[in-house]
């Protein structure tokens, strides 16, 4: 109960500090908007010409998927021989290149598993490699199903044929049940597949990059910004001696970090309701794509518990660690916005290479931003993305227990 | 003044090999004001400290109303106000609001916690100021704020820390009002002040303290007749302490007296106007009976003994003098 007063007293205070208010909530809003922009502009409309080598030139799947990866309009196929190609892209004249291995249609028509290669420079765009990657990935998983389908239907029909009328079991609902399952095992387990060696992380299969993209990464760096306000509260707190009048009151340790906790807990909560609600509804008023929030909404507001939790905690570490005002402010324009933008806030993280992205698993937004990218970009639910789940219940539980331990409840 | 409210015992708090406070034992009786006077950074606040549970002692026992802060530590601090030397306020948010805050705090709801309120913004007289944003109030309105948080639950006892520093004389006078009318209603206080003329006028009984320790303990007027008539200090020197070589061609050692200042000690003792004269680092210390003959009497002897006087000082009887006798340093140093 003591901890609730506290927590509408912080509250209170919170919502007479205008400026606060706007760094809270108007200034993500901006960042996000301003960000989404770019990313999207970057996207453009222009077809990205994509240099193929075709082994397999009298195959008809072969020359199926050339034509559908034409018929994307992002695309632009560009046949070439395969010496020529291997050539022009080691002098860096192509920056990608896209191979159809010989057999490649014999392969998929008797349901063999195949590869495509696709060779990226080091120096292309990656978010153009991203995007071709992301067709290529639709239009051959698209092409496995069709030919799945087919087969499954031209072998219906020989069984069909081959039995006499009484024995003519395949009826339009068995016909329409083993399509399905076929589909089923074409999403699942396609018969192409694509090596490629760079960017290592993609996406699983929407073209919305821009506003998915920098909403999510935005959104972990300023609800992790918020524990600055958290810890300065706390040192505000100790700064006008409420702190010792607190302390001298019938309420415990607990009771006291608790309350301060609950503040910074709601605050980041409606930050995040904010923020995606300025996503899906703000960003189609700009004439962006609106955000999408995938399938699992629960799994949604687990992990905007577990994030609000972090941050908070992290906030009353800042609060222990910190001796004066200026260090709070220290640590938090320094290790907050690197640590922000480690966690994705202005690149993407499967853009970010594999060094950077190892080394930011250190930090709890890399773990945050992947939960999110799980729910809305990659189409997860909430059992897929459990390791995140737990590095940040992790990550929150170590925050606050050193927090807590090395708290200065005397001064 | 009967049943003690306060057992304070061998109260120690160390911090690594520095002693803040260094064994301090006293009580104090319901309805007393009890005051420790001492120097800034003598252990006042943190004496308060200890003794309202902001942080436990290092060694020692505290007792209010009988229960012990170490084992009933929320039951005895129920029974405890603070008013910090801090202004322990939210600055935005109203009087009325940081009162309401306070209250709830300590267990106050509802209509008891309203009418509590507005009892305490009466007796400040701040009622009609009540909704205004405390930053907006001056000095003196703030610090009775700050001692209206500190009485809205009734505590037993009240401790006030330093309850006047940077407060206008109106003001402050109107902190001595609020302090004897609280008084006059049964509560015991704990008034730590450096200011020795607020001790003499509202304690009961006073504490001298100095580098964490107790020096002194009784009432304002105890402490002071132990002054006397007064306390003389005279700087001697016989020339002898001038050079390498004492007077009979040795060597003097640095810190003893030379015959002649010797001599002045022992004719200012025999003086009927003196209670008692000692030497310490070529200053005599005289307690009068009465201080004007025992300084004529000085100056008599030290010109017939041809002994020069460096310094003279004489301590008015009041605890200013008394802290500077038992210290040998001001109370503001």
């Amino acid at each position: 109960m003591n901890a609730l007063s506290i927590a509408l007293k912080d509250i209170r205070i919170l919502l007479r500090e205008r400026g606060l208010l706007v760094q809270l909530f108007l200034l993500p809003l901006v960042f996000i908007i301003g960000f989404s922009m770019v990313f999207s502009i970057g996207g453009g409309d222009e077809a990205i010409t994509l240099p193929v080598v075709n082994l397999d030139a009298e195959g008809e799947i072969a020359q199926a998927l050339i034509d559908d990866l034409n018929a994307t309009g992002g695309i632009q196929v560009a046949l070439y021989a395969q010496d020529e190609a291997e050539a022009l892209l080691e002098q860096g004249e192509i920056k990608r290149l896209l191979s159809i291995p010989a057999g490649f249609s014999a392969d998929v028509g008797a349901g063999r598993r195949t590869v495509l290669e696709l060779v990226s420079d080091p120096e292309a765009s990656e978010q153009q490699t991203a995007a071709v990657r992301e067709v290529v990935d639709g239009v051959t998983r698209d092409l496995s199903l069709e030919t799945q389908l087919r087969e499954a239907f031209r072998r219906m029909d020989e069984m069909t044929a081959m039995a006499p009328p009484e024995y003519q079991a395949f009826t339009e609902t068995t016909i329409e049940e083993q399509a399905r399952r076929q589909f089923e095992r074409s999403r699942h387990t396609p018969l192409v597949s694509i090596a490629q060696s760079f960017p290592t992380n993609l996406l699983g299969g929407q073209d919305e990059l821009g506003v998915q993209v920098s909403v999510t990464g935005l959104l972990v760096l300023f609800v992790f910004l918020t524990a600055q306000t958290t810890a300065q509260s706390i040192y505000d707190e100790k700064k006008v001696g409420s702190f010792r009048r607190l302390m001298a009151a019938p309420l415990s340790k607990a009771e006291l970090l608790a309350g301060k906790m609950i503040p910074n807990l709601i605050t980041t909560m409606a930050q995040i309701v904010v923020i995606f609600a300025a996503g899906v509804l703000l960003m189609p008023l700009l004439g962006m794509e609106p955000l999408t929030l995938g399938d699992d909404l629960l799994g949604l507001a687990v992990v905007s518990l577990l994030v609000a939790l972090c941050s908070t905690s992290m906030g009353v570490l800042i609060a222990a660690l910190a001796r004066t005002e200026n260090q709070i402010s220290g640590i938090s324009q320094v290790a907050l916005w690197v640590m922000g933008a480690m966690g994705g806030a202005f690149m993407p993280r499967f853009l970010m290479g594999d060094f950077l992205s190892t080394v930011s698993k250190v930090i709890p937004h890399a773990w945050a931003t992947e939960a999110y990218y799980g729910l809305l970009l990659r189409g997860k639910g909430m059992a897929g993305i459990t390791a995140e789940l737990a590095a940040l219940a992790a990550f929150s539980v170590v925050f606050l227990v050193i927090g807590a331990w090395r708290f200065d409840f005397d001064s | 003044m009967s049943e003690p409210v306060l057992v304070v015992q061998y109260l120690k708090k160390k911090y690594g090999d520095f002693e803040a406070v260094r064994g301090i034992s006293f009580r104090v009786s319901q309805g007393e004001i009890f005051g420790l006077l001492g120097p800034n950074g003598a252990g006042k606040t943190q004496s308060i400290s200890m003794m309202t549970g902001l942080f436990p002692p290092t060694s020692g026992q505290v007792h209010i109303c009988g229960l012990d802060l170490s084992q009933d530590t929320n039951a005895a601090k129920r029974k405890v106000g603070l008013v910090p030397q801090e202004l322990a306020l939210y600055p935005t948010l109203s009087a009325r609001e940081n009162l309401m805050f306070f209250g709830r705090i300590y267990g106050l709801r509802g209509k008891e916690l309203r009418q509590r309120v507005s009892a305490m913004l009466e007796v400040v007289q701040l009622t009609d100021r009540a909704d205004d944003a405390v930053e907006k109030y001056s000095g003196g309105m703030k610090r009775r704020v700050n001692i209206a948080a500190g009485l809205l639950h009734e505590p037993e006892i009240l401790f006030l820390d330093e309850p006047t520093v940077g407060v206008d004389p109106q003001s402050r006078n109107a902190i001595f009002e609020s302090v004897e009318a609280l008084n006059r209603t049964g509560t015991s206080i704990v008034y730590t002040t450096h200011y020795m003329e607020e001790a003499e006028r509202l304690c009961h009984r006073v504490a001298i303290i100095d580098e964490g320790k107790i020096i002194a303990l009784d009432t304002p007027s105890g402490l002071i007749q132990s002054l006397g008539g007064g306390v003389i200090q005279v700087g001697l020197d016989d020339g002898a302490v001038q050079g390498p070589l004492g007077e009979f061609g040795t060597e003097r050692q640095a810190g003893v007296p030379g015959k002649r200042v010797l001599q002045v000690v022992e004719q200012v003792s025999d003086l009927a106007s003196v209670k008692a004269a000692s030497l310490s680092d070529g200053l005599l210390k005289i307690e009068a009976h009465r201080a004007q003959e025992a300084l004529i009497g000085v100056l008599e002897i030290t010109n017939q003994l041809d002994v020069r006087i460096t310094m003279l000082q004489i301590l008015e009887p009041n605890l200013e003098g008394v802290f500077l006798h038992l210290t040998g340093k001001k109370l503001r140093e």
